[in-house]
């Protein structure tokens, strides 16, 4: 039994609607009466704000923090070191008095493989905090707690975080491993420089009348717009503030890192010429290894959440054309859970990553879905138009208003954010250009959301990843029924049920046998004479034989599918009971003991 | 432990003690005489570890351990007075991926004594560096030296091969005591096989078209020990090394392993390959072949071929994975291209594809390299050309952009019978097709030169003209199970592995043909400079860059791939001083090798008299320095 806030005790005890499981009590306390007779908002055990950015170290105490103050659910661990020998937590959430992890479906969640896409580790650490919070407190979150386990990494590339958040921001969304970018044999050793000291790495523009490419804005000159193509501007880009470092004549051309974590997955991986930024190989990251070997030792995970940023879309894999259709019964289940997300996250599209986005091979969600048959979807946080997120205002960007086109950041950084965003144009004596300005937006504009708008956000992904977890496979016995054919000949009949949306065994994680096949197994003094799938309960016709050598081991590589019952019927000779089990790696494990009279 | 001579492959399992006294290897000091035995992984430690201490030309360290523990080694021969080693053109050379194929291993072995010996100064190890990985797969080779023997190829991953929630239940039985496991065959009226009437030791297919009705079903030699109704469908490992790599991965199949580079063994190799970008060749000592016949006119491999009897009883296990596959309700739903967006719609056809042949500018380079592998070796036809899907091999060129290379490393037994023209290849017609990604349905593939005969027939009629005894006659046995059945097949190891006695000649030819190739990598210098003086401290300067090796400083495919640096060529000063022509680092993708040169010229300001150092690197060509004065 769990205990839960040590507040006194004792009001009211509600039943748990839950239909398996250690049914316990749930305690609600004087406090939390009241302040629902109040209608004000909860008490909470940690009150934790949710209006900055954390840094990892920031995290890593968030996360212990929370793991002390919840010890009886939460465990934290590190998956192992990122490059950078930054510590990849990972919290564990899970109810032992409900049974053991792996023997319920496992939800996991990470967060942030691209260094600047930082938001997601925000939404990864409010699940937790929420789901604490709210365990015991909100029937549904209760019972959610007690029939998954989460697995939840706020931060799979911390590295690219602390580089994002402490230095620059600039080119963080690689991961940390030194690559050689421009071919010289030399190592990241021309990267962007902060040369006036401002912490911001900023555009470069010269002034060259009548012979460049870019003019300001008739609107607002903070506006470069490219000229049209015939006529002739009066400045040019030169690109990121920085200077020739290793002095080869180029500026710029070899930043830190240089490829894309999120390509070094296994499935449908293709080298660097094909898909940029892959690497040499899969899993030869240290982070994408850690997190693979990890989800290869728990089975029972059956759905995956990446987050990352933006554009408001909820993608589901595969993330290239070439790789084909899959197959019809996974699409299903795909867009009934993308279409609820779209109603749930407004701005958000259920999107094809292919399609929707552009083509990614070796993407971790691909990997996940092919390589480990599990239901997974990326979320891309934030959508612009949720700067102006009313019909009305809307309208009006299309238009010649002060919101419409590139003037709709400026107008918003004005007036919302008060100019903290960007950064005015300044003459600047370049070693390498000459005479030019720098300026520019901050990191935290455009894919970051702002800050003050950041709880909806948190909470409507969370959402969407909850109810994810929630259609996860969980395998439960239903009727069952015995009748003696003639002496100690018996039938009997079992319902084994999958109510949830998910099957227990995905069609592609079938055919690629990459899950354990769920195992309808028989213990008991009793031989088994014949089995087979009841096609209708309720009206007489054929059996589906069983053709399989051991009738007390069957083998169902289909797995169970989701929101069925299917009746298994066996023939047996025996006396006594007999156990029937039904073993699934990701719904969880069904047993019935049946009585032979 | 050591196995020599044929006769010690005869014994059954219960020799092993045989082969040890058997053993006929000269254990000189120094780096001793060439090993006429198969060696198990610490007679192989013992034998490098000997060459290595008494030669200054060699060392020797590990890359990792395999799933056992067993260390991955890595023999590297230079010669250290000659520039750094990491900056000097390599080769790389790989034995044994596949766990059966010790002769790879041999043949390594005999290259480092070769190289450290009599083939040093051909291979010029003051400018070249030769890295030698002998056995891949340790743990696989090992199972050839106690128990049963089968044609293991796997490592020794615990693998539940068949997936079905139990691990390595099922693994095959010596029932005959021979010592080996081959085949059984059964009378049965359900079977799809019949005694082949031409050659009665081979079994084929029935051919209903032709009247013929199976006979037979055939197994490997085994019980079903899980009583699922499979017999020997997970046994021992694993993973086959040589299918694990990049280049083709054959996707989620069994042998495969869970995804690419995944092993010890092979990230252990790769883990150095991608940190010596100086590797400028590689040879692997392999199942697949691309030195006997090169790559045809389109780039593509010549045909897999499999031994058809042990394809059959492969095919024993087929069903595994379509037993318990139960109707799902119909549901309605389900939309094929969910997330078409107006406007969103990123083309599905396009994108570049990765190359599956080799490029037409490349071809020439491998055609060379078989000629001169040909003529060293007299080895003009293979065997067994495994299907090089996920090879390493295939890797090395495809993605690390170098010329690569695979042998089985020997011929079959009567090739000296024929006439002597039967390997003057013309393109294959067959080159044109795709390779075949998947080593599915290849088995049936009639080897090259086979005539009218089968591939199993044209082999064993070889072997058998040699006098190598390489099939197991079929006797009857009384199974536990299916009654009475004959046992017999090709003894495993050797269809894969020529005789002991041969390994001297062919270790030493294999050693000379590294030592060649070592010879025709790239090798790029600054040939001469010139200045010319304009006056008022403004000078011309020009570097003559030239590749004198055979291989350009990057094939076609390396250019393409990105995977070899472009030659650098920079000259060390104020890059505001130059004045025009070249920028400071100037790149040339490709430099074609027999003597190509390229000018490169900057104009320049400078002081009269001032030294000016131009540098030039190349990846896989070596690096050099010219100093010029202006004046």
């Amino acid at each position: 039994m769990t205990t839960m806030k040590t507040h006194t005790v004792m009001l009211l005890p509600l039943v748990v609607a839950t239909v398996f499981a250690a049914s316990f009590a749930l305690l609600l306390d004087a406090r939390r009466l009241d302040a629902q007779q109040r209608g004000s908002d909860p008490e909470h055990t940690l009150a934790l704000t949710w209006d900055r950015w954390l840094d990892h170290d920031e995290i890593g105490e968030r996360m212990q923090l929370m793991q002390r103050t919840w010890p009886e659910l939460l465990s934290l661990q590190s998956l192992g070191n990122s490059f950078g020998g930054r510590e990849m937590w990972l919290m564990t959430i899970n109810n032992p008095a409900t049974g053991s992890e792996l023997d319920k479906a496992g939800m996991f969640i990470e967060a942030n493989v691209h260094g600047n896409e930082i938001q997601g580790a925000e939404v990864a650490l409010y699940t937790i905090w929420y789901l604490m919070e709210n365990y015991g407190e909100i029937d549904e979150i209760t019972r959610l707690v007690d029939e998954r386990v989460f697995y939840i990494l706020p931060t799979v590339n911390p590295d690219g975080r602390d580089y994002f958040l402490d230095n620059s921001g600039s080119g963080a969304r690689t991961g940390h491993i030194p690559v050689d970018s421009d071919g010289d044999g030399l190592f990241d050793e021309d990267g962007p420089n902060d040369l006036n000291g401002n912490g911001i790495i900023e555009q470069i523009r010269k002034y060259t009348p009548g012979a460049g490419n870019f003019r300001e804005s008739e609107q607002d000159p903070r506006i470069m717009v490219p000229v049209e193509p015939g006529s002739v501007g009066d400045w040019v880009m030169l690109g990121f503030e920085g200077i020739d470092d290793d002095g080869d004549g180029r500026v710029n051309e070899d930043p830190v890192g240089g490829y894309d974590p999120n390509r070094n997955y296994a499935s449908d991986w293709q080298p660097n010429y094909i898909q940029g930024g892959s690497m040499d190989y899969p899993f030869q990251l240290p982070e994408a290894r850690a997190i693979n070997d990890f989800m290869v030792s728990r089975p029972n995970i059956a759905g995956f959440q990446s987050f990352h940023n933006s554009g408001g879309m909820i993608l589901r894999p595969p993330g290239s054309a070439w790789y084909g259709q899959y197959p019809g019964a996974d699409i299903r289940v795909y867009d009934e859970i993308g279409e609820t997300g779209e109603r749930m996250l407004p701005y958000y599209d259920y999107l094809v990553i292919w399609r929707g986005l552009y083509t990614v091979h070796g993407g971790s969600i691909d990997w996940t879905n092919d390589g480990l048959g599990i239901i997974s979807f990326s979320n891309e946080l934030w959508n612009g138009g949720q700067y102006f997120n009313s019909p009305l205002l809307q309208e009006q960007q299309s238009g010649d208003s002060p919101i419409s086109g590139q003037r709709s950041r400026y107008f918003f950084d004005d007036l919302l954010e008060f100019g903290d965003q960007y950064v005015e144009w300044a003459p600047f004596d370049h070693p390498t250009f000459g005479a030019v300005e720098m300026g520019g937006f901050h990191k935290l504009s455009s894919r970051v959301n702002p800050r003050f708008m950041s709880m909806e956000l948190f909470h409507r992904n969370m959402a969407f990843t909850l109810y994810h977890a929630d259609v996860m496979p969980m395998m439960s016995i239903g009727e069952t029924t015995v009748e003696l054919v003639s002496g100690d000949l018996y039938r009997v009949r079992v319902d084994i049920r999958n109510e949830r949306l998910i099957p227990t065994i995905t069609v592609k994680g079938r055919q690629n046998n990459v899950v354990r096949p769920d195992i309808l197994s028989v213990d008991g003094e009793v031989n088994i004479v014949a089995a087979g799938w009841v096609t209708d309960k309720n009206r007489p016709g054929p059996t589906q034989m069983i053709d399989q050598a051991e009738l007390d081991r069957i083998l169902i590589r289909s797995g169970a599918p989701g929101r069925h019952t299917r009746t298994i019927e066996y023939l047996v000779r025996g006396s006594g009971s007999m156990t029937v089990e039904y073993s699934s790696a990701k719904g969880g494990t069904a047993r019935t003991t049946i009585q032979l009279r | 432990m050591r196995i020599d001579g044929r006769r010690g492959w005869r014994r059954g399992g219960c020799a092993v003690a045989g082969f040890l006294t058997l053993a006929a290897v000269v254990s000189a000091p120094g780096i001793g005489a060439q090993s006429s035995a198969y060696l198990d992984f610490d007679d192989l430690t013992r034998e490098l570890r000997s060459i290595v201490n008494a030669s200054n030309l060699a060392t020797m360290r590990s890359l990792g351990t395999s799933h056992q523990g067993r260390e991955i080694w890595l023999v590297e021969i230079a010669d250290a007075s000659g520039p750094p080693i990491g900056q000097r053109p390599g080769v790389l050379v790989v034995g044994n991926l596949s766990g059966d194929h010790l002769v790879g291993s041999s043949l390594a072995l005999e290259t480092v004594r070769y190289l450290v010996g009599a083939g040093a100064s051909e291979a010029e190890l003051t400018e070249h560096v030769i890295y030698v990985v002998p056995r891949l797969n340790p743990d696989g080779a090992e199972a050839m030296f106690g128990g049963p023997r089968d044609g293991n190829r796997l490592n020794a991953l615990e693998f539940d091969t068949d997936n079905d929630g139990r691990m390595n239940e099922d693994a095959a039985e010596d029932l005959n005591g021979d010592g080996i496991i081959t085949v059984m065959r059964v009378p049965d009226p359900l079977g799809v096989y019949m005694i082949d009437p031409d050659e009665p030791r081979l079994m084929k297919e029935a051919d209903a078209a032709k009247g013929e009705t199976g006979t037979h079903a055939l197994y490997w030699e085994g019980v079903d020990n899980d009583g699922d109704g499979f017999i020997n469908e997970d046994g021992f490992g694993g993973v086959d090394l040589d299918r694990h790599f990049q280049h083709e991965y054959p996707y989620w199949e069994r042998d495969a392993g869970y995804n690419m580079v995944g092993q010890p063994e092979a990230r252990a190799l790769m883990d150095f390959v991608i940190g010596t970008r100086n590797i400028a060749a590689v040879v692997t000592f392999g199942h697949s072949d691309n030195l006997v016949t090169p790559p045809g006119s389109g780039g593509a491999l010549t045909d897999a071929t499999e031994l058809d009897l042990n394809s059959f009883a492969d095919a024993s296990n087929d069903e595994i994975f379509s037993q318990g596959l139960f109707g799902t309700p119909f549901q309605r739903g389900g939309l094929q291209l969910r997330g078409a967006q107006p406007g969103r719609d990123n083309d599905p056809g396009s994108g570049q594809r990765p190359a599956t042949t080799v490029n037409d500018a490349d071809i020439e380079y491998f055609e060379t390299v078989s000629e001169a592998y040909k003529e060293i070796t007299g080895i003009e036809e293979v065997v067994i050309n495994k299907t090089a899907a996920g090879a390493f091999f295939q890797y090395a060129y495809y993605q690390f952009g170098v010329p690569s290379f695979s042998t089985q490393g020997w011929a079959l037994p009567s090739a000296e019978d024929e006439p002597s023209d039967s390997g003057e290849d013309e393109p294959s017609d067959s080159g044109e097709d795709e390779p075949s990604d998947s080593g599915e349905d290849e088995a049936s593939g009639s080897a090259r030169g086979g005539a009218s005969a089968s591939g199993d027939a044209r082999i064993l009629s070889a072997f058998d003209a040699s006098g190598e005894d390489v099939f197991v006659p079929w006797s009857t046995y009384q199974h536990p199970d299916l009654g009475e059945v004959e046992i017999g097949g090709f003894r495993p190891y050797v269809v894969t592995n020529p005789a002991p006695s041969l390994l001297p000649e062919l270790g030493a030819a294999h050693g000379e043909f590294i030592a060649r190739l070592s010879t025709m990598l790239p090798r790029v210098r600054i040939a001469s400079t010139e200045v010319e003086a304009h006056g008022g401290g403004v000078f011309t300067v020009t570097a003559h860059v030239q590749n004198t090796g055979y291989f350009p400083s990057a094939l076609q495919h390396g250019v393409r791939s990105r995977s070899v640096d472009p030659v650098s060529v920079q000259i060390q000063i104020d890059p505001d001083d130059i004045l025009t022509g070249a920028s400071k680092t100037y790149m040339i993708q490709k430099l074609d090798g027999s003597g190509t040169t390229q000018a490169i010229s900057w104009v320049i300001q400078g002081r009269e008299g001032a030294s000016v150092e131009i540098r030039v690197r190349a990846e896989k060509g070596g690096s050099d320095t010219a100093t010029v004065t202006l004046r």
